[in-house]
């Protein structure tokens, strides 16, 4: 007889994006370790999970940088190393952590702590807005499953899931059938606020066309129109009263309303105030109906980065541990206005690739210093890096929690053994907190 | 032939997304983020075949990328990188003290140049080193 050695797993949590799917199927040849096939994932959540096998591009041996070129070398050589530059240096910064799973975030504080260092996660270039905005007026939010069930207008604004939460619009907010939305689609009306038609926009049944980087106007106009002030312009934002006037109508005569927001608010040029403004219209439409928000998020435990942050430092993101305790000042300790005063003397990246998500002058100042980088595949942060530490895939390689966009923790499954040497980001960081301990004579 | 006054974005898009997955350094980034989309009807001004290279300049830098005509228009007089290497050498890395760049909305103007090379990202990223 032979030996099967094809294994299926079912309801597999996708390790890509904020929505952070939960009904992939993966078989997996358990003699070779490699993925064969992926049921039910998008595109990009696919290409992970097939990515995870060997390949040019995946890291299995510890290396440390010798004469400009990355050579293989031991754990302890590795890890020696990179205690040794974080222990050196003034300043080191620990950044990334969204892809990777809550039990190695929570490593990763202590570390910086140790460290007296700045911790960050890519919150800082991405929701740090929202989240600052937040801080500032609250969140009117839910889980996911009330808007698939109830929402009846479903509004997103600077955000275009059918690219960067492929399977969003099918599993929660368009055309997925709901306990009172029975018939899916045709139950819910589809508004798109953005400066393109993005393909998002194609598909919805009003589409907003507001001018670049004056989100922050229109929002206001309709908190305006809201409270019956009557708009002295024809226009606002390059919307048409008519246009703003019939949305308002429509905000306020639905039975369940939701906005999801994305990009397109917090990297213009308001960036916070956006989310503030937008939150506050939520929270005011609230008078007329029931209408609820969600931060579209892209890594797919970005939410638990900031989660596990806050509940160990009191802060989501932007960390300074210089003076023992946490402070926390976006704007002075976020990994990208550090970079660009060129403060930070030694980067610690975990599971993220700073070098192509920075601005060019940031990233320059990056590779002024030694880098540390705790990541599966080559990439331009770790092709540069003075040591790469080879992590098995979090969600493929190994278990863990992630938090969903609506912060709904979900358990990680490992499908696949890790590949080559590989550990795992926390077994890599907690051997990194022994050694820096050591060196530090603690 | 060029083009100014362009409003710049930059953004996800699904083949940037798959590319990153375990293929950040190869040519296939490339053809996914290396590319700028321009508005159907502002691309007929630009006088050449789609795929053809152009130098995107903004107040930030300038990077050359190849051309494409948009799917999502129109948007005239907008032009769209996806997020990446390509873009973070155009975009404006100034957060107004709240941590986040500001990667939307440059003033950007773009020039046709028929022999430009477009770098791969370690390539770039050696511009940056040196």
């Amino acid at each position: 007889m032979v030996e099967k050695s094809i294994k299926t797993f079912y309801d597999v949590v996708c390790p890509f994006c904020g929505t952070l799917c939960d009904d992939l199927e993966i078989d997996v040849d358990l003699k070779e370790n490699k993925v064969v096939e992926v049921r039910n994932g998008c595109q990009i959540g696919t290409k992970k999970y097939y990515s995870s096998n060997p390949g040019a591009h995946r890291y299995e041996k510890p290396m440390i940088k010798e004469n400009g070129t990355l050579k293989p070398v031991s754990w302890e050589e590795a890890i020696d190393k990179a205690a040794d530059i974080l222990v050196k240096a003034k300043r080191p910064l620990l950044y990334g952590f969204s892809s990777t799973e809550c039990e190695a975030q929570s490593r990763g504080v202590e570390l910086a702590e140790i460290l007296g260092s700045i911790l960050d996660n890519t919150a800082s270039v991405c929701h740090g807005p929202s989240l600052l905005a937040i801080q500032n007026v609250g969140a009117p939010i839910s889980t996911l499953g009330e808007f698939k069930n109830r929402a009846d207008l479903v509004i997103f604004w600077g955000s275009n899931p059918v690219h960067a939460h492929p399977r969003h619009l099918g599993r929660y907010s368009e055309f997925v059938r709901g306990y009172f939305r029975k018939d899916g689609r045709n139950d819910r009306y589809l508004v798109v606020v953005d400066p393109r038609n993005t393909h998002t926009a194609q598909l919805a049944d009003l589409y907003i066309k507001v001018n670049p980087d004056e989100d922050y106007e229109l929002v206001n106009a309709i908190r305006a129109a809201l409270r019956g002030v009557d708009i002295d312009d024809e226009e606002v934002s390059g919307v048409s009263k008519e246009d703003i006037m019939n949305l308002v109508d429509m905000m306020k005569s639905c039975k369940f309303g939701v906005l999801f927001f994305g990009m397109g608010l917090t990297h213009s040029k308001a960036h916070h105030l956006n989310i503030d403004a937008a939150i506050s219209l939520v929270r005011e439409l609230n008078d007329h109906t029931k209408f609820l928000l969600t931060p579209m998020r892209g890594h797919y435990n970005v939410t638990g980065a900031n989660t596990v942050f806050t509940w160990n430092t009191g802060y989501a993101y932007s960390i300074d541990f210089s003076k023992g305790y946490p402070r926390y000042n976006p704007g002075e300790f976020s990994s990208v206005d550090l970079l660009l005063k060129n403060e930070v003397d030694a980067s610690l990246i975990v599971a993220s690739d700073p070098a192509s998500n920075f601005p060019a002058a940031a990233v320059k100042n990056m590779y002024k210093h030694p880098i540390i980088s705790v990541e599966p595949h080559e990439t331009p942060t770790s092709a540069f890096a003075d040591v790469v530490l080879p992590a098995a895939i979090a969600g493929i390689e190994c278990e863990g929690t992630a938090y969903r966009m609506d912060h709904v923790p979900l358990r990680l499954r490992k499908v696949k053994e890790p590949i080559g040497e590989t550990l795992t980001d926390k077994e890599i960081l907690e051997r990194l907190i022994k050694k820096v301990k050591e060196k530090k004579g603690e | 032939m060029s083009l100014n006054n362009l409003i710049l974005l930059t953004g996800r898009t699904i083949n940037q997304g798959v590319a990153l997955e375990g293929g950040k350094t190869t040519k296939e980034n490339v053809r996914a983020a290396g590319i700028c989309m321009i508005d159907k009807d502002d691309f007929k001004n630009l006088d050449c075949l789609a795929g053809t290279p152009i130098k995107v300049t903004t107040d930030h830098g300038e990077v050359m990328v190849y051309s494409t005509i948009s799917e999502e228009g129109p948007h005239p007089g907008i032009i769209f990188i996806p997020m990446g290497p390509w873009a973070n050498q155009v975009v404006n890395p100034d957060s107004q003290s709240c941590g986040t760049p500001t990667y939307k909305g440059m003033k950007a103007s773009i020039e046709v140049v028929k022999d430009g090379k477009v770098l791969d990202a370690l390539q770039l990223m050696e511009l940056l080193r040196s």
